[in-house]
């Protein structure tokens, strides 16, 4: 059977930075700026594709040196599961198993592929993701195939040895140790939990203690074998190679990769309805050595293929970004925070929106309120244009910039090809940007990211900023930092009490 | 965000742009940058590099002013500054430089360092005259009320916060600087200290305008997507009106003393999961012709999970959690640092010695050709991500003329990187890492206070 070969459609592309020329604002000055010239067009690269005969999806963005490239490559090989296929009791085992695939092979022992990579002034990484698992490689074009030859070996035959698994087992570990004691870490993992609760994305990525001790290499080995096969599998490659040399040797390295006899497993999406079970919450953890509080606010949003998705982007824009107006009231007016920023995380199931800002201790509760009353403030008025031109502009601007490099190249077109959509998405960016209008934020902030069911988690040393969040939320629960239990929807160690209403100090 | 100060990663990102400055090696050529030149009458320096290849522009402006500049008693305030620079000018309300960078999809951001303090925009190509125009508002003057200066104030404390008091190693970082000089101003961390921010007053920062925001104090670099004739027009007609101060610009020239013995502390934190250890060695100027050999000494040890302090601390012995060196080489002197964060269970002395076999043995054999080509692979790959982009190429240009003193050492340092040597490499081991030039500090859990 020959190859199938898919070319995009050659659209002659648009322009990066078409956009309208913001009025500069109009102030009383000496001197007002030079008013900018005409804007100049560029053209987007365009993603060229075919399917070997096993299913397997490769993707090439030429960018050569003749075209203005740097002599460098970057590959990607993406399998489409991760940390949700996780068993709830094995948290961390995508993210453990994807993490060995760099650990040794058949023929090729940990140090050897290090070794070997890093020779060609390359690197190698391997991990897992929500919804992927990653291996790359980054190296000069020069050493392409040797690379790729490595790439290939250490997805298609890692070996999982008992050594390394332990290695990587309290590697992790002590990671783990050292995360728990950042209040900005700490507060996203139990962030996490709040929103989905025990449903596939509740769990951290990377596995509690508890989990991670539990992973046994039967248990690796049988994930590797489930979803580690080309037909669940996309590799994309950019840079400074022809597109002809990247599918030949593509073809060469991946086309006697068998599917195996079982079916692959099934995905079904269930996040909205049960999430929509689960009850919003109002969480400290009382941390009391916290040099100063995290504050996050979360709730579930929305799917990557949403028909919402552009309206999510600018929505979430108009709150985020330097001067966006988290940002604004938090840090530019009030100077309770170094910076505090929101995002839309959009995966295959419901993914979360999440806000989050520093501050000292004593303005924890105060943070909380204007995080929230932010996002209330984007359903109950309309966002006038001079807000939204530039905030639309933010986002062309920061996807150009994306784009610059081989490595940012790929990286948007595997997050485009893994969840199925059209690469020329990367060339529609602009006009689907471009149209939402102000009365689409306001409607899907309303309908769709309401502030009722938003919930807020805080760490830090509860005792300075306790009773006023009470003021603003009745229902505050406290759990401390050493009760904490984050195998548990409801996060609290079993047999202990509720802090802040005892008598006994921990 | 914006308005980073990058104590530790602007160290690093310095030393980046410093010494990764590679090489051809046997099959890759890395391009060339090809820019232009000038002063001004009023000595502002400008370097530009036109590449078409987007439609952005990117605009760096060096000062050559850093944290080693904080007056006396007022340590942190050249960063406290930098973050002033974003309010009111002249000609501009506070932030308005966002509404010409960010608003039209454009992005601005600046760091502080010890040398100097760097101010950059990328934007839409057609935006650069607006910019220059802005850039040059700002160097003419200031014009901040108390309000503005109390707040942002206020934001510069909450970075210190969360750079320093959250993190769990943060005030590692700040202990380095502090303990392994002992006069040269480098021992004052850039980010300052509550007590002394609190003391910075609006005075100081017209005093500290005049003083170092001047244009025979500047070099502007402009790379990416313009004509030469026009942006020599441009910058005619915005910057070149700015007059030069009579006044001379003070200069730190402060000398540190020769180490004369090992020092050795021990700190404690009171979020520490895992003990530290960090060892320095005082080291020459990023400018002097060991630096290149040091830079290939450090991605030997450190470039990578095939470098000797990965496979050795945290592979082979699993004693550490994570183990790197950094070539912290700065304008007037630098630091070599050693540093290892344990894995449980591990005491510091285990480390520490692990740590020092491995210099000794770079002292005593000489590396093999292949491990120093690896080394040399890496720089050039390193050199050749930085430059990807025009941003990455402006700081690459602005590095190379303000810290090492000459714009053409972006290009031709790479081949100087390319000659060094096995035998190269041992001569700086052994000139630099001696047990009298050793700063050793142990930064440990309280709980680990009183012997335990």
């Amino acid at each position: 059977m020959v190859a199938m070969k898919t070319t995009l459609q050659r659209i002659a592309v648009v322009v990066l930075f078409l956009v309208a020329t913001t009025p500069l604002i109009a102030i009383a000055q000496q001197e007002t700026p030079p008013a900018p010239a005409a804007p100049r067009s560029t053209t987007l690269p365009k993603p060229v594709e075919r399917t070997l005969k096993n299913g397997l999806r490769v993707i090439v963005i030429e960018r050569t040196v003749d075209h203005g490239g740097m002599p460098l490559i970057s590959a990607q090989l993406l399998v489409k599961n991760g940390g949700e296929v996780d068993p709830p009791e094995m948290a961390g085992l995508a993210n453990m198993t994807a993490a060995l695939l760099t650990k040794g092979t058949q023929t090729r022992t940990a140090p050897q592929i290090a070794e070997a990579i890093e020779a060609l002034g390359g690197s190698i990484n391997s991990g897992g993701r929500w919804d992927s698992s990653v291996a790359g490689v980054g190296v000069i074009s020069s050493k392409t195939p040797q690379a790729m030859e490595i790439l290939a070996d250490v997805v298609r035959n890692p070996s999982f040895k008992d050594e390394e698994i332990e290695r990587l087992r309290q590697q992790t570990l002590d990671q783990l140790r050292v995360a728990m004691r950042s209040p900005g870490q700490l507060a996203r993992f139990v962030a996490s939990r709040v929103v989905f609760g025990d449903t596939p994305y509740g769990h951290l990525l990377t596995g509690t203690p508890e989990s991670i001790s539990r992973i046994k290499r039967d248990d690796i080995v049988r994930l590797h074998t489930t979803y580690y096969r080309p037909d669940n599998a996309i590799l994309i490659i950019g840079g400074d190679i022809k597109a002809d040399d990247a599918f030949k040797l593509a073809e060469r390295l991946f086309g006697d990769w068998n599917n195996p006899a079982t079916p692959l497993p099934a995905f079904k999406a269930s996040g909205a309805e049960l999430l929509s079970k689960i009850k919003p919450r109002v969480l400290v953890i009382d941390k009391p050595d916290a040099g100063q509080a995290a504050v996050i606010l979360t709730r579930p949003a929305l799917q990557r293929t949403d028909p919402d998705y552009f309206r999510a982007l600018v929505t979430n824009s108009v709150l985020s970004g330097f001067s966006g107006r988290l940002n604004q009231e938090i840090r530019i007016k009030r100077g309770l925070s170094y910076g505090a920023a929101s995002i839309m995380e959009v995966r295959r199931d419901v993914g979360p929106f999440t806000a989050t800002a520093q501050t000292k201790n004593e303005t924890g509760a105060e943070v909380a309120g204007l995080l929230m009353s932010e996002l209330a403030r984007l359903s109950s008025e309309p966002v006038a244009d001079v807000e939204l031109t530039p905030r639309k502009a933010v986002l062309i601007g920061g996807f150009g910039r994306s784009l610059e490099t081989t490595g940012g190249l790929v990286s948007q077109v595997g997050a485009l090809a893994l969840y199925g959509l059209s690469l020329s998405e990367i060339n529609n960016y602009i006009n689907n940007v471009q149209g939402v209008s102000a009365s689409d934020v306001q409607k899907f902030a309303g309908s769709r990211l309401g502030s009722k069911d938003a919930s807020i988690v805080i760490v830090g040393d509860a005792s300075k900023f306790l009773d006023k969040l009470r003021q603003q939320f009745p229902n505050v629960e406290v759990i401390r930092a050493a009760d904490l239990d984050l195998n548990s929807a409801n996060l609290r160690r079993a047999g202990s009490t509720e802090a802040g209403n005892q008598a006994v100090k921990p | 965000m914006r308005r980073f100060f990058i104590a530790l990663l602007g160290l690093a990102l310095l030393a980046l742009y410093t010494f990764s400055a590679p090489v051809a090696s046997a099959q890759t050529r890395v391009p060339r940058i090809n820019f232009k030149e000038r002063t001004l009458p009023n000595g502002m320096r400008v370097i530009s590099a036109e590449d078409h290849s987007s439609p952005t522009v990117s605009i760096n402006v060096w000062y050559h002013v850093g944290s080693k500049d904080d007056p006396e008693g007022r340590s942190g305030f050249a960063h406290l500054f930098e973050h002033i620079m974003f309010k009111s000018t002249r000609n501009m309300k506070s932030e308005m430089m966002d509404r010409l960078t960010e608003d039209v999809g454009g992005q601005n951001n600046a760091f502080t360092a010890d040398d100097v303090t760097v101010y950059w925009e990328i934007i839409p190509s057609n935006y650069l005259e607006t910019l220059l125009w802005a850039e040059a508002d700002r160097l003419a003057g200031l014009n901040v009320n108390n309000e503005n200066f109390l707040s942002e104030r206020d934001v510069v404390k909450e970075e210190f916060r969360q750079s320093y008091m959250a993190p769990p190693y943060g005030k590692l970082n700040l202990l380095i600087d502090q303990k392994s000089f002992t006069t040269h101003p480098y021992r004052r961390p850039g980010i300052g200290n509550i007590d002394e921010l609190n003391a910075a007053s609006l005075e100081n920062v017209r005093a500290f305008h005049e003083t170092y925001y001047r244009p025979d104090n500047a070099t502007l670099v402009v790379v990416g997507d313009f004509d030469q004739k026009q942006l020599d027009a441009w910058v005619d007609k915005y910057m070149a009106r700015i007059p030069k101060p009579a006044t001379p610009l003070p200069r730190v020239n402060v000398k540190e003393p020769e180490r004369t013995k090992e020092a050795r502390y021990t700190e404690y934190g009171p979020n520490v999961p895992l003990p530290a250890v960090a060892i320095t060695y005082l080291a020459p100027s990023a400018a002097s012709d060991d630096a290149f050999a040091l830079t290939v000494a450090d991605a030997i040890l450190s470039g990578g999970t095939s470098s000797r302090l990965y496979q050795s601390l945290v592979y082979q012995k699993q004693l550490a959690q994570s183990a790197n060196s950094f070539v912290d080489l700065r304008e007037d002197l630098g630091l070599v640092q050693l540093r290892a964060i344990l894995a449980s269970g591990k005491k510091p002395d285990e480390a520490e010695a692990a740590l020092l076999a491995e210099i000794k043995r770079l002292q005593s054999e000489p590396v093999s050709a292949a491990e120093l080509e690896k080394a040399k692979n890496q720089l050039v790959a390193d050199r050749l991500r930085e430059i990807e982009t025009n941003n990455g190429k402006a700081a690459a240009i602005g590095n190379a003329a303000v810290i090492l003193g000459d714009a053409n050492r972006v290009n031709t340092d790479l081949d100087r990187l390319q000659k060094i040597s096995a035998s190269d490499i041992q001569r700086v081991m052994r000139k630099y890492f001696s047990d009298t030039n050793r700063v050793v500090i142990y930064y440990l859990p309280e709980s680990m206070r009183g012997g335990k």
